[in-house]
């Protein structure tokens, strides 16, 4: 009877998995369409085994559960269709889907065993059945197929275990299969695949480039940091992405391949701070969006201080506020934790400056400070609306080169960045002239001539000012001879590096980190030895590692001071975020915790009295974590205190709370 | 931006500065070898340039000619060639650190002595002699005028030459160009007198040779008075009117501005406002030249804070200000605002101990900050970490030289531990802050209680450290700070008992501590004439008493400085508070409810009584030796500091020593002597441990 019902299950289930897939592939093209190229799915598999495992590899339990449980049901189900679909009955045939089976229901143990107390980042609701559902087909699977090699009867006893025998098939087939195509958990299979496939950014995947896997250790990320926005068509009838069906279609593809895993949610800054981001739950709200419907049966951690189940969308109806508050959105910063660590590789800040653009061009919503610092943008070039020509203030006793005085051109631009104006980066911005000093570096500024890179406005989803700005600089920068363009500003590194070649400008540009490292080793700078044996730690800026890979520089240049780095648990590709990516610092969304102070306490952890860094803003944000903390440096001044020939010597920060100042824990806050 | 307006950069002539904060003319008393700015010099300079200052003016009063003595005030000698190399040495020095440097030169007339060095007769316009120096003087010929507009060609000339990047005229505090200017002392009737043209002929003499002699492109300015404050002399109106005139000619290119004149000794207390001025005093002055003039505009006078120059500034009334003292008290002044470090700055308290010291011709020094004008022997003004062991330094005593040597030890890295009998710390500071207008003297102490605090070291208040407390910590190191108590048991016959219920006299702790009220009728013996005779008596009438002040020495208040006795004049005589020099307290007794006070004539030996219900005296500090002798034989080196290592800024050989702890003490513990004395034994015993 078995051999009956079986082909009749399993063709049933693929049917019905079907029509559920054409219904989904119909949700998905509800986005807006590209040329579709078909050849693409070719990709698919080497991208699944490759480039995906690689990011879910990071928890190597996971990835040998997930090889055991995907593998064995991918051949098992494969073997099922031959073997009891198509009634190729054979011992060998049976003997592999038995094996199949056994790997599968071995990985779904695996599965269970994290189920019976999943850690709270994982969601659980129709997850938790996943597990049970994956032991019922391995186990009804591996039943029906014992009598294949010989070792149960063909007919299997009586009916009442035919019965058990085939519901247990049909609940196994149910989830496995039909669920795939109509919305069960199964569906990250489904969607994810062609997602990878299908990807928005190619350049993500091996396949797309011959570079040779990075040599640097800290840095995991296999292909390319595809990390520039996707420009924006000014003249489109809406700018940015007001509903679900606004989001290009492979984005919508993309938020369907979720699985819930909650990684994003556990390096969310903005989450860990309590503000009202879960970058998880943001995209099971694109879902929700995408087919329709409330955010009840969401069964896992929601947005911190919003209540789940109050909100409903639909693919045509707008996004902010019924289905996802504007909040929510402005409390991101960018740093692309979520992305870098998730294993479908969905591109969540994509979506989130999607749907910034639209508020800020379209509503004109952005919040308060964020809006005065794009006025500001649009009026003096600068986000502090101070008068650009005062860029070079800091500078007045230090006679730079301007390059318009240079007509003859210079080896490196040093481009200052909005940091010229703010009296602490001053400080950074004058060791590192010290340093080009020191280092025989021909040098220029641009001065008044320079703009803000558009960095802010961009991550704000001013679109249009960013790219007036981005023309203005390019245009500028294209007026001079120059070999290269130096800065101590990540932020304008990504910009000027990433972002600016879609709009016609190309420029050789490097992290002033990158740019100290090598002239290290042209043994161009020579240091002496602290006297003072110091534990430093080094705090990655997200634009500088995740956005752009640069890991390995600053930590050589840690080296050659010889000082002893003692790494953050979090740091690398994992580096956390300060907390002033993004327009962040502007839109301030409160939370329980401040950034910052969290990613001073990981910096405390380590013991050190000083905390490195690399960028601006995160200098900005760790300094203002209330004192006795570690002291922050940037590389820059760290490499210019320690040079032998000072050159322009001046007093700068001159005493730092020393490690020994007394911490009173238990000083009660008044409330 | 915080503190924007501060750090504009701003163009003097073809002069690009940094920020707006200018070091102005001040005579520092360092130029030796007879005027030459020479290592001490360039090192003071050199540290403000380090710190960030924008624009340093040397040299207060170097004159042009040699008539116009240098020595007195160790004025930096612009008379001669032979200064030109050492300008050169000051120029690279302050240029190296991204500064600009200028010096003020002059000719000061009649303000000046004639009593030694080249034995000069005085020139001024009409003869009048100067109150404040004594000195008289000779009316300047013609002949005698050319030639010093000659001699201020020539001084900036050698400026020039020297690499300096401007002179300033000085046409104030009554020099020979505002001797002309002013008919207070102008009374000539031929073309360098009478009429406003007459009288400013002789400056524009001046600057038009310097300008001849240095052309167009080097910066020369001119710094003037904002009003005399003397019926007959000139006004504010007068000086726009002088200040507009001289503009126009396009040859000046900045004006300074002081308020008031200064010839006399009540005008001179304003020129460097003390402790008891409000903020910018005179900033309305300056604000008034600045309205008729289309050059930049720099004004001094206690603006003393980052917060109070950048309001200065973004209010527009001048285009530089002035942090003068400021930067006596802290060169870092501007590193520490663009750190972010505000909190660090050790603010000056205008305790003027600098210009007293100057006004004496003897070299500026800060009252707080020991290491200024003494970078050259090595004193730092950022105390770097030791590299040696750790120490347990005990230090008992929280009053200057106490606090110093807790802030240095800390800042070497040691784990400190600080001893204060009283409540909180400031020992004999807390007490001179409760008088009258000298309350901003607590600044010393605001600022060693943020820095101690930031540098984590144990305060013990309340706690009278004695041997067994020391003991318990098993000190590597003890300093003992612990200052004196008023030494009225002197002199039996002024009737003083410990017990205070049996003592004829108090102590002017116990007034100003508030332990003991002022009476109705309130007589203090003040042998010491400085500021706590003084700042009793005014305490005393300011709480209603009726007081007289008695000295011995010739009248009350002599010891003290210049600039700051006549604030005192000024409260006392208006409070009518009776000074009485030449009395020496013979005897106290009790008659009836009433005390009665026998005074002896210095001179003729006749008695005199006073009635009063309070005698209080003010006979300086007697040391409290008693913790030191119970230390001294159980520690290595006796107790005994090493004076040749001390006075070569050299560490102390015992520290190179086993055994048990090293025992140092300082200040008034010691002997009486001043806060400055304290701290400067304290900083450099400390530094080196």
């Amino acid at each position: 009877m078995l051999q009956t019902l079986l082909p009749i299950l399993i063709f049933t289930a693929l049917a019905v998995g079907a029509i559920g897939a054409a219904r989904r592939i119909r949700l998905w093209r509800r986005g807006r369409r590209s040329p579709m190229r078909w050849q693409r799915l070719l990709r698919m598999p080497k991208r699944y085994l490759n480039d995906l495992h690689h990011v879910v590899a990071r928890d190597k339990a996971m990835a040998h559960t997930h090889v055991a449980t995907a593998g064995g049901f991918v051949a098992a189900m494969a073997l099922a269709i031959v073997v009891h679909g198509f009634g190729w009955h054979g011992p060998i045939l049976g003997g592999l889907l038995l094996a199949a089976s056994i790997v599968m229901f071995v990985g779904a143990l695996a599965v269970n065993r994290r189920r019976l107390n999943p850690p709270a980042k994982l969601s659980k609701g129709p997850w938790q059945r996943l597990s049970k559902s994956l032991l019922a087909y391995s186990v009804g699977m591996f039943l029906v197929s014992l009598p294949l090699v010989g070792v149960a009867p063909t007919t299997l006893g009586g009916g009442a275990l035919v019965l058990v025998l085939t519901l247990l098939v049909a609940w196994g087939l149910l989830e496995m299969i039909v669920g795939m195509g109509w919305g069960g958990p199964m569906k990250h299979a489904f969607a994810g695949s062609l997602h990878l496939a299908f990807h928005r950014r190619p350049e993500r995947f091996d396949d797309q480039h011959g570079e040779p896997q990075s040599t640097n250790p800290h840095d995991v990320h296999r292909g390319s940091r595809s990390t520039a926005l996707f420009p924006l068509d000014l003249a489109a009838p809406k700018l940015g992405v007001e509903k679900p069906s606004d989001f290009q279609w492979e984005q919508l593809l993309g938020f369907d391949a979720c699985v819930q895993c909650g990684r994003c949610q556990a390096v969310c800054p903005a989450f860990a701070a309590g503000q009202p981001l879960n970058p998880k739950k943001l995209i099971q709200d694109m879902v929700v969006g995408m087919a329709g419907g409330t955010d009840a049966r969401y069964a896992g951690s929601g947005y911190p201080g919003i209540d789940v189940g109050k909100h409903h969308g639909s693919s045509a109806s707008p996004i902010v506020p019924q289905l996802v508050e504007a909040e929510t959105l402005w409390a991101c910063t960018t740093c692309r934790a979520c992305v870098e660590e998730c294993p479908m590789m969905i591109e969540h800040v994509d979506a989130i400056v999607d749907m910034r653009r639209f508020i800020t061009l379209e509503m004109g919503e952005t919040p308060e400070k964020g809006a005065a610092a794009i006025d500001n943008l649009i009026a003096t070039d600068n986000p502090g609306g101070l008068d650009n020509a005062s860029r070079l203030d800091w500078a007045a006793d230090l006679d730079l080169d301007r390059i318009k005085d240079r007509p003859e051109g210079v080896d490196v631009l040093l481009w200052l960045g909005d940091g010229a104006f703010d009296m602490r980066n001053q400080r950074t911005l004058r060791a590192l002239v010290k340093i080009l000093r020191a280092g025989g570096v021909d040098f220029a500024v641009l001065g008044e001539e320079e703009r803000d890179s558009g960095d802010v406005a961009r991550r704000l989803g001013d679109e249009a000012t960013f790219q007036r700005l981005a023309e203005r600089n390019i245009a500028t920068l294209s007026r001079y001879r120059f070999r290269r363009i130096v800065t101590a500003d990540p932020h304008s590194f990504h910009v000027i590096g990433r972002e600016y070649p879609a709009f016609g400008g190309t420029f050789e540009i490097l992290h002033h980190s990158t740019f100290m490292a090598e002239l290290f080793e042209a043994g161009r700078l020579s240091v002496g030895v602290n006297p003072h044996s110091e534990t430093v730690t080094y705090h990655d800026p997200c634009y500088l590692g995740r956005y752009n890979g640069e890991f390995a520089a600053p930590r050589q240049l840690l080296a050659a001071l010889g000082l002893e780095v003692a790494e953050m648990a979090r740091s690398g590709y994992r580096s956390r975020c300060c907390g002033g990516g993004g327009g962040a610092a502007l839109s301030d969304v409160p939370g329980k915790a401040r950034i910052p102070d969290m990613r001073m306490e990981d910096v405390r952890e380590t013991g050190a009295t000083t905390v490195a860094v690399a960028c601006p803003q995160c200098t900005a944000m760790l300094e203002g974590v209330v004192e006795p903390r570690p002291q922050i440096r940037d590389l820059a001044e760290l490499v210019a205190e320690a040079l032998i020939e000072p050159g322009f010597d001046e007093v700068v920060a001159t005493a730092p709370t020393p490690a020994r100042a007394k911490v009173q824990p238990d000083e009660e806050i008044p409330a | 931006m915080a503190h924007e307006a501060l750090f504009k950069p701003i163009q003097i002539g073809k002069l690009t500065i940094r920020n707006r904060v200018v070091s102005t003319a001040h005579a520092e008393v360092y130029a030796t070898d007879g005027g030459m700015t020479t290592d001490r010099y360039v090192k003071y300079y050199e540290e403000k340039s380090k710190g960030g200052c924008g624009l340093c003016i040397c040299g207060g009063s170097s004159p042009v000619s040699i008539d116009s003595p240098q020595q007195w005030w160790s004025s930096v000698n612009v008379s001669t060639d032979r200064i030109i190399p050492h300008f050169q040495n000051l120029a690279d020095a302050v240029h190296k650190h991204g500064g600009k440097i200028m010096i003020q030169i002059t000719h000061m007339g009649r303000r000046s002595r004639w009593d030694g060095h080249n034995w000069s007769t005085l020139m001024s316009p009409s003869g009048i002699r100067e109150p404040v120096h004594r000195a008289t003087c000779k009316t300047i010929e013609e002949e005698e005028i050319w030639r010093v507009i000659s001699d201020f060609a020539q001084g900036a000339r050698r400026v020039k030459e020297g690499g300096l990047d401007g002179c300033e005229l000085s046409a104030v505090h009554q020099h020979l160009i505002d001797q002309f200017w002013s008919p207070r002392v102008n009374k000539r009737t031929d073309q360098w007198g009478g009429s406003f043209e007459n009288r400013m002929r002789f400056g524009m003499e001046v600057l038009k040779a310097v300008r001849a002699e240095v052309g167009e492109d080097f910066c020369v300015g001119m710094r003037i008075c904002g009003d005399e404050f003397h019926p007959d002399g000139l006004s504010q109106d007068d000086m726009k009117e002088i200040a507009a005139y001289y503009d126009a000619t396009g040859m000046v290119d900045f004006f300074g501005v002081v308020g008031s004149g200064c010839d006399t000794h009540d005008t001179l207390a304003n020129v460097i406002p003390n402790m008891s001025y409000p903020p910018e005093p005179f900033l309305h002055l300056a604000a008034g030249i600045k309205e008729v003039v289309s050059v930049p505009v720099i004004h001094a006078q206690n603006i003393k804070d980052p917060t109070q120059a950048e309001r200065v500034l973004e209010g527009g009334y001048v285009d530089l200000v002035g942090m003068t003292r400021a930067h006596i008290a802290d060169p870092h002044l501007i590193a520490k605002i663009k750190a972010g470090q505000t909190d660090q700055i050790r603010q000056c308290v205008g305790a003027n101990y600098c210009i007293d010291r100057q006004y004496q011709g003897l070299d500026v020094l800060c009252i707080q900050n020991a290491a200024t004008s003494r970078e050259y022997l090595g004193l730092p003004h950022v105390i770097e970490k030791s590299t040696g062991p750790e120490r347990k330094v005990v230090v008992v005593g929280g009053g200057p030289g106490g606090m110093e040597a807790a802030r240095v030890a800390a800042e070497r890295g040691h784990d400190v531990t600080l001893f204060e009998a009283e409540p909180q710390l400031g020992g004999q500071i807390t007490l001179a802050a409760r008088a009258p207008q000298r309350d901003q003297i607590a600044g010393i102490t605001r600022w060693y209680e943020m820095e101690l605090s930031r540098l984590g070291v144990d305060i013990q208040l309340e706690t009278r450290a004695d041997d067994s407390t020391i003991r318990d910590l098993q000190p590597d190191i003890v300093v003992l700070a612990n200052g004196g108590h008023p030494f009225l048991e002197q002199v039996p016959e002024w009737g003083y008992s410990d017990n205070s219920d049996e003592s004829l006299v108090v102590s002017s702790w116990d007034i100003l501590s508030g332990k003991v009220e002022p009476a109705k009728n309130v007589l203090i013996y003040d042998t010491m004439c400085e500021f706590s005779g003084m700042s009793t008596a005014d305490y005393c009438a300011s709480q209603g008493a009726t007081v007289e002040i008695v000295t011995d020495d010739t009248k009350p208040g002599v010891a003290i400085g210049g600039t700051t006795f006549p604030t005192y004049y000024r409260s006392l005589y208006q409070k009518a508070v009776v000074m009485t020099g030449d009395l020496a307290l013979h005897k106290v007794y009790r008659e009836g409810d009433k005390l009665v006070a026998v005074l002896e004539n210095e001179y003729t030996g006749e008695h005199e009584e006073r009635v009063i219900d309070q005698v209080i005296v003010e006979n300086g500090v007697r040391p409290d030796e008693g913790l030191y002798y119970a230390l001294k034989d159980r520690s290595r080196n006796h107790g005994q500091i090493d004076l040749e290592a001390l006075y070569a800024i050299k560490p102390q050989p015992t520290l190179a020593e086993s055994g048990d702890f090293a025992l140092f003490r300082l200040g008034d513990c010691v002997a009486p002597r001043n806060t400055h004395a304290a701290i400067y034994d304290a900083l450099r015993l400390c530094m080196h441990l």
